[in-house]
């Protein structure tokens, strides 16, 4: 979710570290068309803060261990309506993507600091200390770690105060598609957490679309 | 003063010729030969011109005639005479053959081909030394006849017919061997004459022709080429010591200074790598073909025409060669020439389709492409007048736009709208079924947009033209034009389904899931499926007209062996069954009934399948139906207890897919939310059984036990007779155990 622009006093943590639908995706909560809702602590030392927020995914393309939404944040207070950015993320498969961001300004050492923060992950810390986690087999797991990144604001402009200068290192449970994730950027305030469950939107139970390019 | 007018003068010369051709005596008709070969050579109007004279008939009776009197025993002047007058026929006909298909046609009709292989190759050949000349022109006039596609099929079953083609191969001249192997480039289709060929040992003679001249290298190239085309058999027994050898060569004249030649030995090596690609697998080759074909491009002819076409074959459905021709600056040497305009229709097909293979996997090319507005070069060809262009225009959109990221940057720029679907829409309306086609694969990718964007293409019109050809004769645009209508509505406003649906019909959609097609019936049931999703009024679609379209998606289910099929009419029911309590109970209603023959629901087939996607999306309406928040979903649970349907979800508990493990777990905990609450009945002995049982149980018929039990569960009562108090209950359930 945008944050805003250089307003942490926490010291800034410099250092160094699609289609298509062809095969079954790995889990039926994570697909297009799904939507969850919660919040994202924006809290820093000088207040308690939280925002509403709402992610839909609009794109997965598994063999490429990619996928792309927006994320809507309702009562943003410096904003008249909800602010809406369109995301892309990087799923960790040990294929196209590792538990090493590598860009981003987020090292290593930054890297194990989040993925520690969730316990599905517990287990996998030290095939990921050995190498990065490029030896897991994930596929029967059932979480599933993302990087999200958000690219840029859909209805509002670049000079609305917010930033997406960051990104998150987020955690999606394939059991309830619960979101858990945190945010990370060196000059906002560290682990801003963000908390969604997955939105039957008024039904009682799930339904499903889907689309299919050609 | 008038004068006669050109064409005049034409038909008086004409007519002339025509004349002497006619002529007793020999010299004149040679003469009369020469001076029509001179005319036409080069000359499409002037072939045209004596082909309405009747030239060609006439011509190929004087050539009958000549091949008659052909006599070794007379006189050297006449059989001189006689030899000259075969040698202008044949290159007379041939030349009108050459380029011209009327002229092929006015040659084969007239049965000349068949005059020139009997007259001057079969006959005339044993005579090897005298008549060189007339084998040579026999033979350099049939190549322009196999040239054309009109050409007549060569038996290569024949045994006779494979003794000739040998001997023509074998032939010292250029010609008569070049001959031989445009006869296996026109005429070997299929796989067992590529086989017959490779076993009568072709290419042993056509390797070594390779290393003849331009005219034998260019020949044996395609005929090589042709032998190989889709035959990884064929290519695997090519195997053995002359392999290296032979692949060295083509290799090496990739880079012969003659541009056909390149692009024809290219072709070659393209045809053996697709065939089987464990060859030609260093990227060394491998990058050298691409900027082969690149550099061919500048070419201003045919063979610049023809070499983006082999570049496409060349990376089409391969990843690793369109990275490779992105690192050489592919898109940007594509987009070189686009720019230069007024393109020639088959060189600007040909790149259309390149870029469109160019981009068909890689998301680099696309924002390579938008970078470079190379869409706005497209959009203009989708107006162009060729058929083909517009055709491949599209396929070069749609190529573009197989990209969620690509759909979005479109939408986040200002090129999305009117620019880009004002000229696709009309495409929908065109005269050829090609290029409808391909129109509709490029909207069905645009139109997956989520801003409120969709209503540009709606206001268009293009709803209307949609649905139009969804009720096309044409199998390929119904299909097509449900994909697109499919997109449209994939979390679409409420305004806009509205507006879609009342253009469908319930009752359109209702026959298309029915269709004679068993992929329109999957793209309709999907449409539906996009339909009920989103906000919960939407289900009501589904029910309208008496439910027509509920109806055909439960029929289809019954009778469907597709599990595409059976996976979207899944979901609709699963989809439809996240409604109302009414709607939850007409999916039932669906489920439970039983297709003719058939002893069970459909969902225990559909539950039981190979298909993880289809697992998990019966698990899913099994879910919705059940949902705990819903107060009826404890009867409905019973129900479909009773139909067996619960215990093969229970037998899924350790399913080896893991999204299906998942929802069979909380299925389970939901089915057990309804047991907990009967827990609470604690004056009740229960067993945990793992399937249906019978349990003696001594139940006080007077109690409320019973009553209680019977809120809960359906089961038969049995009187025993023997003893009256005692009741044979069967119990339906899993539940918590007290004590045995």
């Amino acid at each position: 979710m945008p944050v805003r622009v250089a307003e942490s006093s926490a010291p800034s943590q410099v250092s160094g570290a699609h289609s298509e639908e062809s095969s079954p995706p790995i889990c039926s909560l994570l697909t297009v068309g799904q939507a969850f809702s919660g919040t994202q602590n924006v809290s820093n030392l000088q207040k308690e803060e939280a925002w509403r927020v709402n992610v839909r995914i609009q794109g997965c393309d598994l063999e490429h261990g990619y996928l792309c939404g927006t994320m809507e944040a309702l009562n943003v207070p410096m904003a008249d309506t909800p602010v809406v950015t369109f995301w892309e993320g990087e799923i960790v498969d040990a294929k196209n993507y590792t538990f090493y961001t590598g860009k981003w300004e987020a090292t290593p050492e930054d890297d194990i600091r989040h993925w520690t923060k969730f316990p599905s992950f517990a287990p996998l810390l030290s095939r990921v200390e050995a190498d990065g986690g490029k030896s897991l087999d994930l596929s029967n797991y059932p979480y599933i770690f993302m990087r999200w990144k958000e690219q840029y604001f859909v209805n509002v402009g670049t000079d609305c105060g917010l930033t997406i200068a960051g990104f998150y290192y987020v955690c999606f449970s394939c059991s309830d598609g619960s979101i858990n994730g945190f945010y990370y950027d060196p000059n906002s305030s560290p682990f801003q957490k963000l908390e969604l469950k997955c939105a039957n939107e008024g039904r009682s139970g799930f339904s499903f679309s889907s689309y299919e390019l050609q | 003063m008038p004068t006669t007018t050109a064409s005049a003068v034409c038909t008086t010369v004409g007519n002339n010729i025509l004349l002497r051709l006619t002529s007793g005596e020999r010299d004149v008709k040679l003469k009369a030969l020469r001076e029509l070969k001179n005319q036409i050579i080069g000359n499409r109007t002037k072939k045209l011109s004596f082909l309405k004279l009747g030239a060609v008939p006439a011509v190929a009776g004087i050539l009958s005639d000549a091949v008659s009197a052909v006599d070794v025993a007379d006189n050297d002047e006449n059989d001189r005479i006689v030899k000259d007058i075969i040698v202008q026929s044949a290159a007379v006909l041939g030349s009108f053959a050459c380029g011209f298909e009327a002229g092929v046609r006015a040659v084969l009709d007239a049965g000349a081909d068949i005059l020139i292989q009997r007259g001057c190759l079969v006959e005339e050949m044993p005579l090897l030394k005298s008549y060189m000349e007339v084998v040579d022109a026999g033979a350099r006039s049939l190549k322009m006849i196999y040239q054309s596609k009109m050409a007549p099929k060569y038996d290569f079953l024949q045994e006779e017919n494979m003794e000739f083609l040998l001997s023509l191969l074998n032939n010292e001249s250029e010609n008569v061997s070049g001959l031989g192997a445009s006869i296996i480039s026109h005429s070997c289709k299929t796989s067992l004459e590529q086989k017959l060929l490779f076993d009568a040992g072709v290419l042993k003679r056509l390797t070594s022709l390779l290393g003849g001249s331009l005219i034998q290298r260019d020949a044996s190239l395609e005929s090589i080429a042709t032998i190989f085309k889709n035959n990884p058999e064929v290519v695997s027994q090519f195997v053995g010591p002359d392999t290296g050898r032979t692949l060295s060569c083509i290799i090496e004249i990739v880079k012969d200074r003659f541009a056909r030649t390149r692009l024809l030995a290219s072709l070659c090596l393209i045809v053996i790598r697709n065939a089987s690609p464990c060859y030609l697998q260093d990227v060394g080759i491998k990058t050298k073909l691409i900027n082969n074909l690149l550099e061919l491009l500048d070419d201003p002819g045919r063979v610049g025409d023809e070499a983006s076409f082999a570049f496409s074959s060349l990376i089409a459905e391969k990843e690793d060669m369109q990275k490779l021709a992105f690192e050489v600056n592919g898109v940007d040497k594509l987009y070189n020439h686009l720019q230069k305009g007024s393109l020639h229709p088959r060189r600007f097909e040909g790149i259309l389709l390149a870029l469109a293979d160019m981009c068909s996997k890689l998301e680099c090319c696309r924002s390579r492409c938008l970078s470079l507005q190379v869409l706005k070069l497209v959009v203009d060809a989708l107006a162009h007048d060729s058929s083909d262009v517009r055709s491949a225009a599209c396929m070069c959109l749609r190529s573009v736009s197989r990209s969620i990221k690509f759909i979005q940057n479109l939408s986040a720029g200002s090129f999305m709208n009117e620019t880009i679907v004002i000229p696709l829409v009309r495409l929908l309306d065109d005269t050829s079924t090609a290029v409808q086609v391909a129109a509709l694969g490029a909207i069905s990718n645009i139109v997956v947009d989520f801003t409120t964007r969709r209503s540009t293409f709606i206001r268009l019109g293009g709803v209307k033209l949609l649905v139009q050809l969804s009720k096309s004769m044409d199998s390929t645009i119904r299909l097509n034009a449900l994909r697109a209508l499919r997109n449209l509505i994939f979390l679409a406003e409420d305004k806009c389904k509205e507006e879609i649906f009342m253009e469908l019909t319930a009752s359109l959609l209702a026959s298309l899931i029915c269709d004679p097609e068993p992929s329109v019936q999957e793209q309709a049931l999907a449409l539906v499926r996009n339909l009920v999703d989103g906000r919960i009024n939407s289900v009501e679609y589904i029910f309208a007209e008496d439910g027509i379209i509920l109806d055909a998606v439960g029929r289809q289910l019954r009778i469907a062996s597709k599990a595409e099929i059976e996976i979207q009419g899944m979901y609709v029911l699963g989809n439809v069954a996240t409604g109302k309590e009414s709607h939850k109970e007409a999916v039932m209603d669906q489920l439970l009934l039983r297709a003719e023959n058939k002893a069970q629901s459909c969902i225990i087939k559909f539950l039981q399948s190979n298909d993880s996607r289809l697992r998990t999306a019966a698990v899913w309406a099994v879910l919705n139906l059940t949902c705990s928040s819903s107060p009826g979903s404890s009867g409905r649970l019973v129900k479909l207890h009773d139909a067996g349907i619960v215990s093969h979800v229970k037998n899924m508990v350790n399913d080896p897919c893991l999204d299906v493990k998942l929802r069979v777990k909380t299925a389970l905990e939901q089915f057990n939310s309804f047991d907990d609450s009967l827990a609470s009945t604690s004056c009740l002995q229960f067993l945990t059984v793992r399937a249906v049982g019978e349990l003696s149980h001594v139940v006080d018929p007077s109690s409320k036990e019973e009553e209680s039990i019977a809120n809960y569960f359906r089961f038969s009562m049995k009187k025993n007779k023997k003893k009256k108090s005692t009741r044979t209950v069967k119990f339906c359930f899993d539940v918590p155990a007290d004590s045995l």
